[in-house]
């Protein structure tokens, strides 16, 4: 049978786990990294990288990558319009529609940029199952998590990106809850938890009650837009600002060095007191204490959503049992600080704060396919779930923190004779006036039988289901007639509209599966010019150069080195493979000098130690 | 009894056969059984239809009947067997919601009953509009006063002290209602969980009115604190 996965898609990094004889791993690279950066680019020719590779190329060619589009997912352009110029890539569409990202000569939505990060992932599992001799090693189907403040049409839109990526998705799963299930799975205790999740874009805090396995959040809060990006956000402006510039705009690719300095400097001051940025010729000290004043503001807005929280679940700070530490961005010692004096205690921070969610993911994924009924997880709906009525004025027909699925519904009647069709507007959030809260879709409940006003009793069902997806049905209930419902999303992709982005992504997955063979040919040259180049600078290269290698040898492993290095640029796969070789072969008789030297070094020790 | 009109089979999509109406799974064949319109919030949980519930026990019931038919435990079950699982999920959280707050519980066995404001309203009932509740009169009277004296004061100039002070005061003789309220609320509610246990079909009618007649009070002395705190905000 296929393989089912947890997604973690991050706004920074992502990552994939399963589960394993009872346990869930995150699946790694051969080099242990398990964060595949949320970075899609596309170069000149139009092919598409992503991760690490799509990372570099913020470097080199920043117009052409995006980075953080979960901050994008479900949104409109009115919505991002602020932070979008900060950014090196175009954001455009219609003011109250689905953002279009501009990656190379080409535009796509949100989904379809996260589409291509899931994809990585997918493959990236697909090689460890196969690699382990899995004989179906396919992956077909997920349990993909979003922040748990994320509302219908951010779920929605991380649900298209992942049928856009070819992947069932088996649950929509909150981090902040996910987070809770991996940390569950060791200790089997009661109790009240608060899990804190500031990650790289979005924060949340959940409160759960944990008995029996049942893992029941009380309440949920949080801020999608608020994360260790605004940090680094706030250092790139300090620093361009003390960079004296010559009155022109800094390029994208600037920025980005910028960018990631700041970010270098900010990870240091977790570990150190004191740091240095480097830019250039730029040089500036930055201790602790200065970034601590600088984000200190940010870290103060997540302490609302932590007592609205506490208070929606009833309960004192003093009453909390434990606080699990999530996301990057905890690793910030103020965070820590901050969150310690909050709840009165030291935060959990146990497991890697990167890796808990996935595994949490993979926990999920395991139960639904399994049916293993040890643990289960009770969520709820972060945001209040209501209806437009008279004088602009929201309805509340399902309340933030209802534990899912859940139900409400609403009577609706007509307000002229022989009217046949109502419209309907459906909202979340928790503020009185339609035009604060989230306009999710807005429907015509048709079919009404034709009656004298005010007469029909159309009763509208509105389910939030365990993914916290809402769905309509409505039926007339004096005629007992169904009626049908066209739900228009207001900030959302129709069926239609991912069935073909489905279709697309196929028609360049060939483009994708070259340039994949690219990424690899490239990564193998770069392993063998390092340990070229490490050989050469080694200390006892000198001796071995003079006694060991023919004449011109030397000459001939550097020429090549030299030419392999100018064609690993290149889009020409063969070239950089050719080269490759070219240079393993002339290599091949220092690489045995090499090991026979340690060989015979390994074994006069040994003689040594013998005697 | 207004339950006893109801039916107390239900049919099994499944197999066809006849199950007891507060059950969740058929006795025959196991499989979980379609959500129907018959039931009420009490005895989908198992409880007596009382306003002292136990909320301890409500809880465990809550979480066992979760493990039962949550739909994480039906992802490979046919699709009648999911919608059922999801319909019975929501219903169970819907329930609970309800019941484990004496208030909501409290406007939930008035709908039960036929007594909820809705369909008084509906009913043309006069004392469910935004009247002032005869109760409340004296008070309501008294603090409108105070409210304009207060709004002329700010209009005037007058320090933020001096007309806060004013509203403080003239909220005491209101908390000291709803003090009183909610005293009365909890002698209703030991009457309703008597009536009930004694089967005194009577008197069921009387105290639901009682009762509803304090939710509204309780409503309007609500609204009327809120005020308060609004003008305060000023």
């Amino acid at each position: 049978m296929s393989k089912v996965v947890g997604i973690d898609l991050g706004t920074t990094n992502s990552l994939v786990a399963y589960v394993e004889n009872g346990r869930p791993v995150v699946i790694r690279e051969k080099s242990g990294d398990a964060l595949v950066p949320s970075v899609v680019s596309a170069a000149e020719d139009g092919t598409i990288y992503v991760g690490r590779e799509a990372q570099r190329r913020l470097l080199t060619d920043a117009g052409r990558t995006v980075y953080s589009v979960k901050r994008f997912m479900g949104r409109g352009l009115d919505d991002v319009k602020h932070e979008a110029r900060l950014l090196p890539f175009k954001v455009s569409g219609e003011s109250a529609g689905v953002v279009r990202i501009g990656l190379g000569e080409r535009e796509f939505t949100p989904p379809e940029i996260s589409a291509f990060v899931l994809r990585e992932l997918k493959r990236r599992a697909e090689e460890h199952f196969a690699a382990l001799g899995v004989v179906d090693f396919e992956v077909d189907r997920a349990v993909i998590t979003v922040p748990a403040y994320f509302n219908d049409a951010q779920r929605t839109a991380t649900r298209d990106a992942g049928r856009i990526a070819g992947l069932e998705v088996l649950r929509i799963i909150n981090e902040p809850t996910a987070a809770s299930l991996a940390y569950g799975l060791d200790k089997r205790h009661t109790g009240v938890i608060a899990v804190y999740d500031l990650g790289g874009g979005t924060f949340d805090i959940s409160i759960l009650r944990v008995e029996d396995g049942v893992f029941q959040v009380l309440s949920t809060n949080g801020d999608t837009h608020l994360g260790g990006d605004d940090m680094d956000l706030l250092l790139v402006e300090k620093v361009l600002a003390e960079i004296p510039g010559d009155g022109r705009p800094q390029s994208g690719e600037f920025i980005q060095e910028v960018r990631k300095a700041v970010i270098q400097a900010k990870h240091d001051l977790s570990e150190r007191d004191a740091t240095e940025i480097r830019v250039g010729t730029y040089r500036r000290q930055l201790t602790r204490g200065e970034l601590d004043a600088m984000i200190r503001p940010l870290v103060e807005r997540t302490l609302a959503p932590c007592l609205q929280a506490l208070a929606d679940a009833g309960l004192q700070s003093s009453q909390i049992d434990e606080v699990v530490l999530v996301g990057g961005a905890t690793r910030v010692p103020l965070v820590r600080q901050l969150v310690g004096d909050l709840f009165g205690r030291t935060p959990h921070s146990e497991l890697n704060p990167d890796e808990v969610v996935a595994l949490g993911a993979a926990v999920q994924a395991d139960i639904l396919v399994t049916g293993n009924r040890e643990m289960l997880l009770l969520d709820v709906t972060p945001l209040s779930l209501g209806i437009e009525t008279m004088g602009g004025v929201v309805s509340k027909i399902i309340l933030r923190n209802s534990t899912i699925p859940a139900t409400g519904s609403e009577m609706f009647t007509t307000g002229v004779d022989n009217q046949t069709a109502v419209d309907v507007h459906v909202l979340q959030g928790e503020r009185e006036l339609v035009a604060d809260n989230r306009s999710l879709a807005r429907f015509k409940l048709r079919g009404i039988p034709p009656m004298p006003a005010g007469m029909p009793r159309v009763q509208v069902q509105f389910q939030i289901d365990a993914n916290g997806i809402l769905s309509v049905t409505a039926a007339e209930l004096r005629t007992s007639i169904e009626q049908t419902i066209e739900v228009k999303p207001s900030y959302g992709l129709t069926d239609e509209e991912v069935e073909r982005m489905l279709l697309d992504s196929f028609e360049h997955a060939e483009a994708d599966f070259a340039a994949r063979l690219l990424i690899e040919a490239r990564n193998e040259a770069e392993t063998v010019i390092t340990a070229t180049e490490k050989t050469l600078r080694a200390p006892e290269f000198a001796a071995i150069a003079q006694t060991e290698l023919a004449a011109g040898e030397q000459q001939k492993i550097e020429s090549v080195l030299g030419g392999l290095k100018m064609v690993l640029g290149s889009p020409d796969r063969e070239t950089i493979q050719k080269w490759t070789h070219a240079l393993n072969d002339a290599t091949r008789h220092l690489a045995e000098v090499v090991m026979n030297r340690s060989v015979q070094a390994a074994l006069s020790g040994k003689s040594v130690d013998s005697m | 009894m207004s339950s006893t009109s109801t039916p107390t089979v239900q049919i099994c999509r499944t197999c066809g056969g006849g199950a007891p109406v507060d059950v969740h799974f058929c006795p025959q064949c196991t499989k979980i059984l379609t959500l129907g319109r018959q039931g009420d919030y009490f005895s989908f949980l198992g409880v007596p239809r009382k306003l002292n519930l136990d909320v301890a026990d409500l809880e465990q019931r809550f979480r066992a009947l979760s493990r039962q038919f949550h739909p994480d435990y039906f992802y490979n079950a046919t699709p009648a067997e999911r919608r059922a699982s999801l319909e019975r999920s929501s219903y169970l959280n819907d329930a609970y919601r309800t019941l484990r707050q004496p208030l909501t519980r409290v406007e939930y066995l008035l709908s039960l009953e036929g007594m909820d404001r809705q369909r008084a309203e509906r009913e043309g009932e006069a004392e469910t509009g935004n009247k002032v509740p005869p109760a409340l009169l004296e008070e309501v009277f008294a603090l409108n006063e105070e409210l304009d004296t207060v709004r002329e004061q700010r209009a005037a100039g007058a320090p933020a002290e001096q007309w806060k002070s004013r509203l403080q005061a003239a909220r005491e003789p209101i908390e000291r209602k709803r003090a009183a309220h909610e005293a009365d609320l909890e002698g209703l509610f030991a009457r309703w969980d008597e009536v009930v246990d004694r089967g005194a079909e009577d008197e069921r009618r009387q105290v639901l009115h009682a009762l509803r007649e304090r939710m509204l009070e309780r409503n309007y002395i609500h609204n009327l604190l809120a005020g308060i705190e609004r003008e305060l905000g000023q």
